[in-house]
């Protein structure tokens, strides 16, 4: 009970402030930069062949590692300003448990981040299939499809936001966290995969890709498992250390 | 009724030692000031009594019990900490709406403390547009929320108005007068004056001075003798703070008139004059946090601090 009127609070930290319109605005956005790319883009041949089949058109759409990425930032943000701005005083007081006020921040950012990865998938599919009738090609993903790459984004929203988390209790510093994920999920997985070419299949492009049923590097159990530990570890590591330091 | 007790609490930051061996209590029903130079150590005791930060020895408790293990810390205890402690995009009404639901507390007592800090006109502005006695006010509130009978205040007063210092003050002696333990730093020394009934004084971490005020303010002499330079050298090597008064007279702190008298007699020095004086809490503070803090702190026996009425 009283967990989870922690994790009401820290919904309600999030609903708050104009954060999650800010990530609102930037999913229509991307929704919208794929809808044009469907009405005005071409192959290099000049032809549309890049939605021709339901295959190409779920790839175009699969938006699960790029929801991984933006809501790492989301929460690394939601959790940095807590330092930021002195709010985290305030948490502790009300909850000096703190693994327990962690573990409730955690639980509000992973829904924060598996509601955006949703929304922003399902911007993506309306932009595409309200995009689609302006071309010679209608939306030809199954509802299975549809399916599956909603709940693969939610999947990668909400371990994106738990990464971001967790990178943001370790560091504490908004600057610091933002630039921890974009390393960890954009900058340093390709340079892993230039020393180690097997670590191809286990990067976050690859497994987002892989759960969104438009790739078969490795087995969808274990890209699932795959992420999750993507998310968990920084989470863990996050949690560790609000145990052990002084809050300020 | 919930006394705190600082127990010879040590905190070092690398090899600064900010907090050292420190030791007192906090009774309830009563205000009691905490006082110290910046930097003496104040509001990282305050962070230790609250488990915000970890103290290398010792412990700090809340009626015996570590704040940690406080069943229900907002109706315990209200604190006011970091001056700043607000996003600066939430509203005021949405701050303490965040803090009501992690304690579990009816959105009514928002509305009823909004209206006792006289903020109810500006609580759906946002924190950010609020002045920095706004801000405390909010503050103040969000301390207020549990209505706990323990307040741990860390400069309270700051960016408020004559009108909303006036408004602290009488609050705060309401909490005390009620059994509340108010534990206050200020460096309004003027109004830890009016306000506290004791002190605890801190200088480089260390106790200097802790007692009820109005038996400390008593606790000097003034003393007239031609041999000044003599009595001063003898008084201090006792472990007396002595300095020149207004008229002239020395200003003997830390030793009994009666032992002042002994040790000039003793020593064949001649008095003019030797009597009990009563010292501004600015005089004091001074005194006590100038020195180097080698000497043993000034201390208020129990029996004369029960004396100092409320």
């Amino acid at each position: 009970m009283t967990w989870l009127r922690l994790v009401r609070a820290e919904i309600r930290k999030l609903t708050t402030t104009k954060l999650p319109l800010g990530f609102l605005a930037v999913l229509v956005l991307i929704a919208g930069i794929d809808a044009a790319v469907v009405m005005f883009g071409t192959d290099m041949d000049g032809s549309k062949a890049f939605i021709a089949t339901a295959a190409d058109q779920q790839s175009l759409m699969a938006f699960a590692f790029n929801a991984m990425l933006g809501t790492g930032l989301f929460g690394a943000i939601a959790v940095a300003r807590e330092y930021g701005h002195n709010t985290v005083v305030p948490t502790y007081l009300t909850c000096p448990r703190r693994m327990r006020a962690g573990l409730a921040q955690l639980t509000a950012v992973l829904l924060g981040g598996a509601l955006l990865g949703l929304i922003g998938q399902g911007f993506i599919i309306a932009g595409v299939a309200l995009a689609l009738p302006s071309t010679e090609y209608g939306f030809l993903v199954t509802a299975g499809g549809v399916t599956q790459i909603l709940a693969a984004t939610t999947f990668a929203g909400a371990i994106g936001a738990v990464l971001g988390a967790g990178l943001g209790a370790v560091i504490r510093n908004l600057g610091g966290a933002v630039t921890a994920v974009v390393l960890a999920l954009f900058m340093i997985p390709p340079l892993v995969v230039q020393l180690f070419s097997d670590a191809a299949s286990w990067i976050p492009p690859t497994l987002g890709a892989v759960i969104s049923g438009v790739s078969t590097d490795v087995n969808t159990w274990a890209a699932l498992t795959a992420l999750l530990t993507w998310g968990v570890l920084p989470a863990a590591a996050g949690l560790l250390l609000v145990q052990r330091r002084d809050v300020v | 009724m919930l006394p705190l007790e600082i127990e010879h609490v040590t905190k070092r930051y690398g090899h600064e030692v900010v907090v050292d061996d420190l030791s007192f209590p906090v009774a309830p029903g009563r205000v009691t000031g905490f006082l110290g130079p910046n930097g003496a150590g104040k509001s990282t005791t305050m962070k230790i009594l609250l488990d915000l930060a970890s103290a290398d020895a010792g412990h700090a408790t809340i009626a015996g019990t570590r704040y940690r293990d406080l069943t229900d810390p907002a109706r315990t205890v209200g604190v006011v900490l970091e001056p700043n402690a607000f996003h600066p995009g939430r509203s005021g009404r949405n701050h303490l709406q965040v803090l009501a639901d992690g304690s579990g507390i009816p959105r009514t007592r928002i509305e009823e403390l909004l209206e006792t800090v006289q903020l109810s006109h500006a609580a759906d502005r946002h924190v950010g547009g609020y002045s920095l006695g706004m801000r405390q006010r909010l503050g103040i509130a969000a301390a207020l929320l549990g209505d706990p009978p323990v307040l741990v205040l860390d400069e309270p007063g700051n960016g408020l108005d004559p009108q909303g210092i006036r408004w602290l003050r009488d609050l705060l002696r309401a909490r005390a007068a009620a059994g509340g333990t108010v534990f206050v730093s200020s460096h309004l020394l003027a109004e830890v004056e009016h306000l506290a009934d004791e002190v605890v004084v801190i200088s480089k971490g260390r106790l200097v001075a802790t007692g009820a005020l109005a038996t400390l303010q008593k606790a000097g002499t003034s003393v007239r003798t031609p041999q000044g330079r003599r009595l001063t050298e003898l008084l201090q090597a006792a472990g007396a703070t002595v300095h020149n008064g207004p008229e002239g007279e020395l200003v003997v702190r830390g030793l009994r008139t009666t032992d002042i008298g002994d040790r000039a007699c003793a020593a064949g020095i001649v008095l003019h004059e030797l009597t009990p004086r009563a010292g501004s809490l600015e005089e004091l503070f001074l005194d006590w946090t100038s020195n180097d803090n080698s000497h043993p702190p000034t201390e208020v026996a129990e029996t004369e601090r029960q004396a100092v009425p409320l």
